[in-house]
């Protein structure tokens, strides 16, 4: 027996054969004794093949969401709250920045020139978050201001001060230091800047604490908008 | 399931339709199973690549055009397999002995609790189980996939085609050699083919 007979053997078993090959093979195996015993053997074989049982499945195979690569929808309102969170975040790490930077600044460039450096800073700060860093700019220039004139009149020191107060306009106020003329138009803009001076934390520590608990609240309201989204679609998963 | 319904489910799973594609995961993860299982001999290993399987599946399934949806899914899991064996080639984890244990080794599968058996009878399947299970993994791959898929899965040849990617003449004589090395392989299990056995796959065909 040849492969060729065993190819044609365990075709005929799935009734693959042609009539006539069907035929032709069956009066082989009436007079070949050979053949007929490899034709019971691979007959036996086959039907232990086919009679093995089929396991069940040990566990469910259904994909998940996350499996199936699919994000769940989420939760309306969801995103609101998570840039709340953040934005609010942004603030309150802005607010606690400020309030860390402006005080050591300050407190550096003290001996240098005080009465300059306490308006400039306080003059910055209150501008808030945005102008942070015209606040940090302006103590650097006061010694400057300062030191250009060792002997200053009062008029001087003042037009020094209203020029640290106002940071954006510092082109201006190198020009108002070289022309003493700009003290004059100074006097209006004082009273406020002087009063601001007083505070060393630009930021009012009861706005920082409002908005650490605002961050905290955006957080956990997207938090639980999230996590009740997500326990919804996994019940609904699981009671399929 | 009816072909008009697995039709209408794949086109649904097609478009994203998670429940769809879960639908037609219950209908075929047994055969899923069980063809990993026969080519790996691994439960743990089996049910893994059957997971990786419908996880492919899922995401290919655009690549699915018409034909036996069971031969596609049939190529995924054999796909995974491979995959599986490579990775097995590569980090051997179970030490390089004779498999003189192999016997031993198997979990008692579900179907020995079956009321219907006596116990020496569950007894026998358990080992005669194990005895093909030995045999197949003396396969060489692609005789084995063929084998499984035809006798186990009791595919035909043209879905089996399909699902190896060879034409019909290949199936056919990789399926005889198959056939041939199993019957080879068995007779040197003798004792574990007792007449009650032989008895019922003659009547079974």
């Amino acid at each position: 027996m040849n492969f060729r007979d065993a190819e044609l053997l365990s075709a005929y078993l799935d009734g693959r054969l042609s009539p006539s090959e069907a035929s032709r093979l069956e009066a082989r195996l009436s007079t070949d004794k050979n053949l007929k015993t490899t034709f019971e053997e691979l007959r036996q074989t086959r039907a232990l093949l086919r009679q093995l049982p089929q396991r069940r499945a040990p566990r469910n195979f259904r994909l998940t969401p996350k499996m199936a690569g699919i994000r769940p929808p989420e939760p309306r309102g969801y995103p609101v709250f998570r840039l709340a969170t953040a934005l609010v975040a942004l603030l309150f790490v802005v607010s606690v920045g400020l309030n860390a930077v402006v005080p050591f600044a300050a407190s550096r460039f003290a001996p240098a020139a005080q009465p300059a450096l306490g308006m400039g800073g306080g003059g910055g700060g209150s501008g808030g978050a945005a102008e942070s860093q015209p606040a940090t700019e302006a103590p650097l220039q006061a010694p400057f201001a300062a030191q250009a004139a060792p002997t200053a009149t009062p008029e001087d020191t003042l037009s020094a001060e209203v020029a640290t107060a106002a940071p954006p306009q510092a082109e201006d106020t190198m020009r108002a230091l070289a022309t003493e003329q700009a003290a004059a138009k100074a006097p209006p803009a004082q009273p406020p800047v002087a009063q601001r001076g007083a505070a060393i934390q630009p930021v009012p520590v009861v706005l920082i604490v409002a908005l650490g608990v605002l961050m905290l609240l955006c957080a956990a309201v997207a938090w639980m908008l999230r996590s009740n989204s997500d326990r919804r679609i996994r019940s609904r998963w699981n009671h399929k | 399931m009816r072909p008009m319904d697995e039709t209408a489910l794949i086109s649904s799973a097609q478009q994203g339709d998670l429940d769809a594609f879960n639908t037609l995961v219950l209908a075929y993860q047994d055969m899923l199973f069980n063809t990993a299982l026969r080519i790996l001999g691994d439960e743990e290993l089996a049910a893994d690549a059957t997971q990786d399987a419908f996880m492919s599946a899922f995401k290919g399934l655009n690549g699915y055009r018409g034909g036996s949806f069971k031969a596609w899914l049939l190529r995924t899991v054999t796909n995974t397999c491979y995959d599986e064996l490579r990775r097995k080639k590569r980090r051997p984890t179970t030490p390089l002995e004779p498999d003189a244990s192999d016997g031993e080794e198997m979990d008692s599968p579900r179907w020995l609790a079956d009321p219907a058996l006596t116990p020496e009878q569950s007894a026998e399947a358990v080992e005669l189980e194990h005895a093909i299970q030995h045999c197949l993994d003396h396969l060489p791959l692609e005789f084995r996939t063929v084998v499984v898929m035809a006798d186990l899965q009791g595919l035909d040849y043209t879905e089996v085609a399909s699902a190896v990617r060879a034409p019909l003449g290949t199936i056919k004589s990789r399926l005889a050699r198959a056939r041939l090395r199993l019957r080879e392989c068995l007779q040197g299990f003798a004792e574990l083919l007792p007449a009650r056995m032989r008895l019922q796959g003659e009547m079974a065909d």
